[in-house]
């Protein structure tokens, strides 16, 4: 399992990828990033919800109350255009964060290794 | 699913109540709450759905930030923590204590009893003995049985002392302190119901003596003497109900709750209401009661005084 501190920076990309087809609410995200890691990364519940307020906040996420889950209503999410711009930027840092940290990992292949 | 609400109540405690707090805390729940179903309904079983769901909520400092709470978070481990061990001590020590402070209520209670019984002879022409005279050895036994019961508090409520935060101050439990408490107050819960119920039935029964006789008999001595069995079926209600308390009553300091929650005990004015309000009724009934001599009617302010006290502390906390 991933340690939160390394993957701090970027539980927003994967919350808002997940919210770019369609609003969905807490469980459901969570359950989604599980599964899509193959339980790699399981994001904390308090994590979660602190991304979600700050995004709100920050304007690239909305919320709204939505159909009921054992008769209590849901809090969904949606993306907004701004949050679906801080999301390209956001892929766009992680690409140039890889290539630069890439540079500095050792490969089994390398003929530096050897 | 219960025990998932608590964990979550108590990782909030003594933490603001603000909208915001409130959205999170729900929020947080729904999140647990359908991960908690979605576990079961895989086939895992009860405990091991709550150990999952309890390992990965997080920890609240992550959303110190957010809900303006991170003073509020600091403040927090101030909070004195109860161990297990302490726990389980102040349990058994109430349980042990509880008999000797019900034998101290009763005496007390009973202190009036021989002087209405003598004086009732008296009225019924039983006893050729001078009023005075009578009244001086009903007032030396109320006297005494008044001491005898102040000296067993004194010398038990010591002991129970040095738990006085628990009763005044606000605390946490850790999650497994806690469902031991909880099951030590299931499992005495039917004892402490059954003589609920016994007390319950002897306070209603208590007031027939008074009514029948001087309603049906109407004899001054009579009635007299009625007041007297009547306050021992109180006594002996009353000795009952703390007798068999003692477990649960402790139970309610450790779980917060009823008189001992954190409302109430952050609630100041409600505190120093209660302590001078039984001071003062106290004085009452004593200079009433000697100026007067009525002690046939004077303990009439016992159970108004209950029933008010329960109006002011009601209105008390309404007003928080």
């Amino acid at each position: 399992m991933i340690s939160s501190d390394v993957i701090r920076g970027y539980n927003d990309t994967m919350i808002l990828y997940l919210l770019l087809n369609e609003p969905s609410y807490g469980y459901e995200i969570s359950k989604r990033i599980r599964e899509s890691t193959d339980e790699k990364y399981i994001i904390k519940e308090t994590t979660l919800y602190s991304a979600f307020k700050r995004m709100e906040s920050n304007g690239y996420i909305e919320s709204f109350s939505g159909d009921e889950s054992y008769g209590k209503p849901r809090t969904y999410y949606k993306i907004t255009e701004a949050g679906k711009s801080y999301y390209k930027e956001k892929c766009e840092e992680w690409e140039l964060t890889k290539e630069v940290i890439e540079k500095f990992i050792l490969k089994e292949n390398d003929n530096e290794y050897n | 699913m219960n025990i998932i609400k608590n964990y979550l109540d108590n990782m909030f405690l003594g933490l603001p109540e603000t909208e915001d707090v409130k959205r999170a805390k729900k929020e947080l729940l729904a999140m647990m709450e359908d991960k908690y179903n979605e576990l079961k309904n895989s086939g895992k079983t009860e405990n091991e759905a709550i150990g999952i769901v309890i390992s990965e909520f997080g920890n609240l400092d992550e959303l110190a930030e957010t809900l303006g709470i991170k003073q509020a978070l600091e403040n927090k481990s101030d909070i004195i923590h109860v161990t297990y061990e302490e726990a389980e001590k102040y349990i058994e020590d109430s349980k042990n204590i509880a008999p000797k402070t019900a034998l101290g209520v009763f005496l007390c209670i009973m202190s009036p009893t021989l002087l209405l019984l003598l004086l009732g002879l008296r009225e019924l022409d039983a006893l050729q003995i001078k009023e005075d005279r009578l009244i001086a050895a009903g007032l030396t036994a109320l006297i005494a049985l008044v001491a005898a019961g102040v000296s067993y508090f004194i010398r038990y409520s010591s002991i129970l002392d040095k738990y006085e935060y628990l009763q005044k101050s606000v605390f946490e439990l850790d999650y497994s302190t806690e469902q031991a408490v909880r099951s030590a107050m299931a499992q005495d819960e039917h004892s402490y119901k059954s003589a609920v119920n016994t007390s319950v039935i002897l306070y209603i029964l208590s007031i027939l003596p008074i009514f029948l006789i001087s309603l049906l008999l109407d004899i001054d001595g009579a009635s007299t003497i009625s007041v007297a069995v009547t306050l021992t079926i109180v006594a002996y209600a009353t000795y009952n109900l703390i007798n068999k308390g003692g477990i649960n009553n402790a139970c309610q300091v450790l779980l917060q709750q009823g008189d001992y929650s954190i409302k109430t005990k952050s609630n100041k004015t409600l505190q120093t209401i209660s302590k001078v309000y039984w001071l003062v009724i106290v004085a009452v009934y004593l200079t009433y009661s000697f100026i007067t001599q009525k002690w046939g009617i004077s303990w009439i302010i016992w159970p108004i005084a209950g029933i008010l006290y329960v109006i002011i502390k009601t209105v008390a906390e309404e007003k928080q």
